[in-house]
């Protein structure tokens, strides 16, 4: 059962810049895929238009059924099953820890108050910070702010999370905190798409790997080993060499 | 100038009184017009986006005077019979909304685009990403530059003067007019002038300091 669907999908910046060059992917529910590739190479683009961040120029964009390219789609209730994690957190300067974590549930899909807090003290036992609850967002280190943006985004229930480059504002120490709990989420058979330079978590979490190259999807494999011991294209293996030899 | 003062009091009170419902009436309309065109300006849609640009230019580049009357002569003329207060204060409100749609488009988009783009993928409509996440935020950088359009709205309805809008202005024109005694009449205005400005000022800073630390 697919829950993302590219098929021809052309993406122009208004500049003209052409950021994807006919995508076709098919991700099923809960597969974890991953995507690397250089920068500029349109990976957290790509990743951007699965809950309509960015807009489509061409082609045909299914998402939990739902038909991006249509103007009539409301992205609203689309976004309602598709979380999302950011590089930079973006969460709630203005709110609490709490807040941040019940907003979506009280505004969005209507939950009481008392739920959505027992339910987010429930996920922040599981990010591990159910001491931050009063916390404000400025009080936290990025490590713990992703925790929260995860929780956040578990909070809404969805059908899949998009991570865009999760750990790459982080202080190194931090990461493996952030990494454990997406390896959780990935376990329990959430939908993931995740947009990373961690090359051990795409090797040991993902199912699948996809590699991107100027708009391109050059390969995409669910051997993820086989392509990290074995990449066929030559720009895959130029940036395989560069990661793995530094 | 104490004796000008008591002795026009019921005058100049009465022209306080105009001023400041004026002012009142000006400040709400201007505030209200002022954030719709300053939500125009951040649109999505570029249609609309030039029109909330157009307003705003067109009408924060001509000078006060010059609107007011346009309200006080063209419209009584060919469209409906409005008397100077009313001309005054609407070309005040028109006036003054340019100026706070910009210092709100300024407020809004010094938040961080990441605060939308979050709370839109957590689910919430602009209208709920504005009201709960963006507008708390934009509000304590837009305080202290509303305090000053705000100052200038006051200030600036003497231009009622201008149309007979009853207004303090005004009212201390008749008065330096009937005794001559210009320098203290001016004075004695100015002074009451002061006793509307200066504790919305206070006012104004006692707002960005609870903001800041909310």
């Amino acid at each position: 059962m697919s829950m993302i669907e590219f098929k021809h999908v052309e993406k122009y910046y208004p500049n003209k810049f052409h950021a994807l060059k006919d995508i076709n992917l098919t991700i099923d529910k809960g597969e974890v895929v991953t995507i690397i590739g250089p920068s500029g190479s349109g990976k957290s683009t790509l990743l951007r238009t699965i809950n309509g961040l960015e807009s489509i120029s061409q082609g045909q964009l299914l998402v939990n059924n739902m038909d991006l390219a249509d103007k009539h789609t409301d992205i609203n209730r689309l976004r309602k099953d598709v979380g999302m994690v950011f590089q930079h957190f973006n969460l709630y300067a203005n709110k609490s820890v709490m807040d941040n974590i019940t907003l979506g549930p009280r505004l969005v899909l209507k939950t009481s108050r008392e739920e959505a807090e027992a339910e987010a003290h429930e996920l922040l036992k599981t990010v591990g910070l159910a001491d931050k609850a009063d916390s404000y967002p400025s009080m936290l280190s990025g490590g713990q702010k992703q925790r929260i943006a995860i929780a956040r985004s578990l909070a809404m229930h969805p059908k899949a999370i998009l991570f865009d480059e999760p750990t790459s504002a982080l202080d190194p120490e931090t990461i493996g905190d952030v990494l454990a709990v997406m390896q959780q989420i990935a376990t329990q058979g959430m939908t993931m798409v995740v947009v990373t330079h961690e090359m051990g978590f795409a090797r040991h979490v993902g199912d699948r790997i996809v590699f991107m190259a100027d708009g391109q999807i050059l390969e995409d494999s669910r051997d993820v080993n086989g392509f990290f011991d074995n990449p066929q294209e030559p720009r895959a293996k130029e940036f395989i060499s560069k990661i793995i030899n530094h | 100038m104490f004796s000008v003062l008591f002795d026009n009091w019921g005058t100049l009170i009465s022209g306080l009184g105009y001023t400041v419902w004026c002012s009142i009436l000006a400040l709400i309309g201007s505030c209200v017009i002022g954030t719709v065109f300053a939500l125009m300006e951040i649109s999505a849609h570029k249609v609309v986006r030039i029109i909330g640009r157009v307003y705003v230019e067109v009408v924060r580049n001509i000078p006060l005077l010059v609107i007011t009357m346009f309200f006080y002569v063209v419209i009584p003329k060919y469209v409906v019979a409005i008397d100077g207060f009313t001309a005054g204060t609407i070309g005040l409100t028109i006036y003054t909304s340019a100026f706070i749609a910009e210092t709100v488009r300024a407020g809004i988009e010094s938040v961080p685009v990441g605060q939308m783009e979050g709370a839109r993928s957590n689910g919430l409509t602009y209208l709920q990403a504005m009201t709960h996440i963006i507008f708390p935020q934009a509000i304590k950088i837009i305080i202290p530059p509303l305090g000053n359009q705000f100052i200038n709205l006051i200030k600036n309805s003497s231009v009622l003067a201008f149309v007979s809008g009853f207004d303090l202005m005004y009212q201390g024109k008749l008065v330096a007019s009937a005794n001559l005694q210009t320098f203290d009449t001016y004075l004695a205005v100015g002074l009451l002038y002061l006793v509307i400005t200066m504790p919305l000022s206070y006012f104004m800073r006692y707002l960005e300091k609870r903001w800041q630390t909310a």
